[in-house]
């Protein structure tokens, strides 16, 4: 059932509660307008909303009393008890619909007429238009549809769903009597049929967003918890019970930001009707396909998406898809395609609109620029293919040779891009002349938690989002100079000047005097071109629960939140693009080395990556493919270490796998940081001890030699200098052989939690094979308890109770049991043919059994048995 | 008709406010300055997993009024210098008014009296009233209009 249609559902259904009161009250008081006014609203609402749904009886039905309520507002009518009997009969036909619907039945459409025909009768009505001319319709496609086959329809009576009608029992009897004699037998099969689709309430946001603060409040108690907990003696006990309480509260935190989270088929159910409009309007034949809507992001990032998604798909219509003719001209299809898509990319959501229309003409964009004035000839004639397309989103820019309906004049690209980067989205544009465009918007999940930088400016910290930043360098860095001139700053970096503004500036306060090199970011700005932002220091980077800051706050014009990290003090969320707006700066970027003969380009960009090139702790200059590099971080020597010849550094709180030992590194000893590349893929994540860090830059996909040997893939030649690149896999195949490859998703129950043997040698072994434990004692007074999906129960002991206890139930031999079981003995020996137990010291063979019965469920039960 | 109120000083005044408007009063421990805002934007102060913003209540009224420790709030603060703000919610977001002293709260059984005499311009959009404690009469001030409409006087 798709969401339109349950949202309906339920709305219909709440409404349906609360008017069964009010259809009595108006009984008792026909003279009541107020009471008339509500009940001829919500026939009309259902009206309305099922004409959109394509739900044919729900309008006949609506149609019928709203018709019929009508009159008697206009006084022609009187609201005797047998018109509200009708009335009612009708309301209860629309509960049952709304079952129906939900549970995907038929239900027969025969007496909907008589319930019609009833209604008008008791009120005396002249005949309404427009319902007798489709008297039977076929049941109504929803409702075939679910079915499909044509089952024997199959009539739940009101019975069954007699919640809206119960409190109007009186004078719903009629009605109801009129339904069950249609069929009389239905009430007992509706009775006994559970309900199969999912069960849902209804809950205002507000109470959510109450629920999130509460456990952000629990998040703090646990961190002041866990601070007292560091200063005093270590009691194992209660770090254990402490650990607990830990995770409780992480599942609860991800839990309720799940309440949030909404399907993104909401946010593309208006884009059919939309296309089909402005299709129509425009002469234009346009096919839709839409991908991807069971992405789930937060309901509130879908608001914000909204409008910035409306715009793009108009603007595909009007300007990038051409008329029939046009494209019978141009050899393609009638038809144009628009398509619309959405994924989910680690923390993102990527939502694609496509077209095969015309594309975007890079050459008329730029001398629209030109011809507005926005840039001179020159500098328009040094920017690259995609530097061209990209002026699209500069302001008080329209392609539109003229002004139409549709797109109009008012906004533009610029402000669709503003939107997106200002829920800390990217927003790109890949075009092929004469084949279409694609507008790529890539959004956080979640408006409420982002990742964010922790900078400091002035003595203050601030919250940045980390999606606004494109680069960071230190001061100290000799591919960056700064250039005062009258005052103002640029920053020349790598070839490319950009304006510059230290945030201490902007914020009014005296810059620290610390020592160590500044540090320069490069940031997106929602106004155009990226520029730098001076801070003292990038101390952090934290995923921050953003919330929005008081009007006050948001005046000065250059926060974009409040955030309160874990630490409890309040920190500011800037906003990249006010900073730009407040420092008044002018946005020109121009590339000095444009100036020079260009060199001829690469062949195809695709054959390149950006890669972060260092020097390695031998002094050899490497490359590391950048996607891969997490962050860069400086460590402190001491922080490193070795166990059985393997390398270890401690990052905040952290022990993480180090790919080389840092004594190799000549001047190790000289040393009092370390620069360490975090290197990541999804799950493990190991860290690259380099001597320093040089430069970011292009780096060609192909190897000049390859030459694999041990973390190095070959060697590519870069301005003439060879440079040795890391092979990603082998090093984060370092990473795994550790086996901190992340906790397995299934957990342990161990059955017995007193037993010492259990605590003390078992428990450690699971852990350290990467399984969560569980102790099935701690769940003995809850009745059942639920272990979840992917479970494994073990019994230490031969004793029953053991089974019982841990929730095991009396089949505990593997067949009929709830979990698979994995039985230990104690002795060396088995005690017969049939123990299938394993002594309790053979390591290999528990963890093989383990991983056995990890396998999906059905397996790993047939397993057990 | 007794009612709940709450006395303090605001700018050397002697103010009421109705209890019934306010959620808490805290005492601050630390402020995190809001640079850029208006003056009497304090700073920002956690109350448990809530953002409060800091508003300066003097300041509102007029610089003039200003609490003369002669440092910002949130130096003050930092030094260990009490200060109250009175909690309270206005359209979604938490605020806390920030009084210089903190006198008492207690039940006033008489009813607010109009105000008499001559106002200081400054004060004159705020007062409500006037109540009798104690032999002392304070001015009656909401902490809804407060917020709410001395920040567009004000800014």
């Amino acid at each position: 059932m798709d969401e339109l249609l349950s949202e309906f559902v339920a709305e219909t259904r709440e409404s349906l509660e609360a008017l069964a009161n009010i259809v009595v009250a108006l009984e008792s008081d026909p003279s009541d307008r107020a009471l008339l006014d509500e009940l001829f609203r919500f026939f009309h609402t259902v009206k309305g909303s099922c004409g959109f749904l394509d739900l044919p009886r729900f309008e006949r039905l609506s149609h019928a009393a709203e018709d019929v309520l009508a009159e008697i507002r206009s006084g022609d009518g009187e609201p005797d008890s047998d018109t509200i009997s009708a009335v009612l009969a009708i309301m209860d036909r629309i509960a049952d619909l709304c079952s129906v619907i939900e549970h995907g039945e038929a239900l027969s459409d025969e007496d909907d007429q008589a319930l019609i025909d009833a209604l008008r009768r008791e009120s005396g009505a002249t005949e309404a238009p427009d319902i007798e001319e489709r008297p039977g319709a076929p049941a109504d496609h929803p409702v075939a549809r679910a079915t499909g086959n044509g089952a024997a329809p199959a009539a739940p009576s009101v019975a069954a769903f007699a919640a809206p009608a119960a409190s109007a029992e009186p004078a719903a009897g009629q009605g109801r009597d009129a339904n069950r004699d249609a069929d009389p037998e239905a009430g007992d099969d509706a009775a006994v049929r559970a309900p199969t689709v999912a069960r849902t309430i209804r809950l205002p946001i507000l109470l959510i967003d109450q629920l999130m603060n509460g456990v952000s409040d629990m998040v703090l108690a646990r961190n002041e918890l866990a601070r007292k907990l560091r200063g005093g003696t270590a009691d194992p006990e209660l770090e254990n019970a402490f650990e607990r309480l830990s995770s409780c509260i992480a599942d609860m935190r991800d839990t309720i930001s799940r309440t949030r989270m909404q399907r993104v088929d909401r946010l593309f159910m208006a884009i059919p009707r939309m296309v089909r409009d402005l299709g129509r309007d425009l002469g234009k034949k346009i096919e839709v396909v839409i991908e991807g809507g069971d992405v789930e992001m937060d309901r509130e990032m879908i608001e914000m998406v909204v409008d910035p998604l409306t715009h793009i798909v108009r603007n595909s219509i009007d300007h990038g898809i051409e008329t029939p003719a046009e494209r019978r001209a141009a050899g393609k299809p009638d038809a144009g395609l628009l398509r619309v898509s959405a994924s989910q990319s680690g923390s993102q959501i990527v939502i694609e609109v496509s077209d095969d229309g015309r594309g975007v003409d890079k050459d008329a964009v730029a001398a629209r620029v030109v011809a507005s004035g926005i840039m001179s000839a020159a500098d328009v004639a040094r920017l690259d293919a995609q530097e061209r397309l990209d002026l699209i989103f500069l302001p008080g820019l329209s392609t539109a040779s003229r002004v139409t309906a549709v797109s109009g004049r008012g906004v533009g690209m610029d402000v669709v891009r503003a939107n997106v980067e200002r829920i800390g989205g990217v927003i790109a544009l890949t075009s092929e002349p004469g084949r279409g465009l694609t507008v790529t918007l890539r959004v956080p999940l979640t408006l409420t938690i982002i990742p964010g930088l922790i900078l400091g400016a002035g003595g203050l910290n601030f919250a940045f989002p980390r999606s606004a930043v494109i680069e960071i360098l230190h001061d100290s860095n000799p591919a960056v100079s700064v250039d005062r001139l009258g005052g103002g700053l640029t920053a020349t970096i790598r070839g490319t000047r950009y304006s510059m503004i230290d945030l201490e500036d902007v914020i009014g306060r005296p810059k620290e005097e610390r020592p160590g090199p500044r540090t320069l970011m490069l940031v997106r700005s929602a106004s155009g071109r990226p520029y730098i932002l001076g801070v003292s220091q990038v101390e952090n980077h934290e995923e921050l629960v953003i919330r929005p800051a008081a009007p006050v706050v948001m005046s000065a014009g250059i926060y974009a939140g409040m955030t309160l990290p874990d630490n409890g003090h309040p920190m500011l969320l800037l906003d990249a693009g006010g900073i730009a707006q407040a420092a008044h700066l002018p946005l020109i970027a121009e590339t000095v080395d444009a100036l020079l003969p260009q060199q001829a380009e690469p062949e195809n960009a695709e054959d390149q990556y950006s890669g972060l090139r260092f020097i390695d702790l031998d002094g050899v200059e490497r490359v590391i493919r950048l996607a891969l590099v997490d962050r860069v971080e400086d460590v402190p020597v001491g922080n490193f270490g070795r166990v059985a010849d393997r390398s270890y550094v401690t990052i905040g709180g952290e022990v993480i796998v180090c790919a080389q030992s840092v004594e190799i590194a000549a001047d190790g000893a000289g040393m009092a940081e370390v620069t360490c590349l975090r290197v990541r893929d999804d799950a493990r994540e190991i860290c690259y001890p380099v001597r320093s860090v040089i430069d970011i830059g292009t780096v060609p996909e192909r190897l000049d030699i390859v030459l694999r040997q041990q973390l190095v893939a070959g060697v590519v030649v870069i301005d003439g200098r060879r440079i040795e690149v890391i092979d990603g896999l082998a090093l984060l195949a370092l990473a795994d052989e550790t086996g901190r490859g992340g906790l397995r998703p299934t957990r342990c129950v161990i059955a017995d939690g007193e037993d010492r043997w259990n605590r003390d040698i078992l428990a450690p072994l699971l852990h350290q094979a990467g399984y969560q434990v569980v102790w099935g004692a701690a769940s003995a007074d809850e009745g059942e308890p639920d272990f979840g999906d992917n479970a494994i129960l073990l019994l230490t002991s031969g004793k029953e109770g053991d089974a019982v206890r841990a929730g095991g139930g009396p089949g505990v031999d593997g067949s009929e049991s709830a979990v698979p079981v994995v039985r230990l003995r104690r002795s060396s020996v088995p005690d017969g043919p049939d123990d299938r137990s394993i002594y309790r010291y053979d390591r290999v063979a528990l963890l093989d059994a383990l991983s056995a019965l990890e396998a999906p469920r059905g397996e790993a039960r047939r397993g057990a048995a | 008709m007794s009612e709940l109120y709450l006395f303090a000083t605001i700018g050397g005044e002697r103010v009421a406010f109705r209890t019934t408007e306010i959620e808490a009063v805290v005492k601050l421990r630390e402020l995190t300055p809001v640079p850029g805002a208006p003056r009497y934007v304090a700073g920002l102060s956690a109350l448990r997993s809530r953002v409060l913003t800091i508003i300066n209540a003097a300041e509102i009224i007029s610089a003039r009024f200003s609490c003369d420790a002669g440092r910002s709030c949130p130096d003050c603060v930092r030094q260990g210098l009490v200060c109250h703000a009175i909690v309270c919610e206005i359209s979604g977001h938490s605020y806390g008014l920030l009084v210089n002293g903190l006198e008492d709260i207690r039940m006033v059984d008489s009813p607010p009296m109009p105000v008499c005499g001559r106002l200081d311009p400054a004060w004159q959009p705020h007062v409500r009233g006037v109540i009798e404690n104690e032999g002392q009469s304070y001015f009656i001030l909401s902490v809804a209009t407060f917020l709410g409409g001395g920040f567009a006087q004000a800014a």
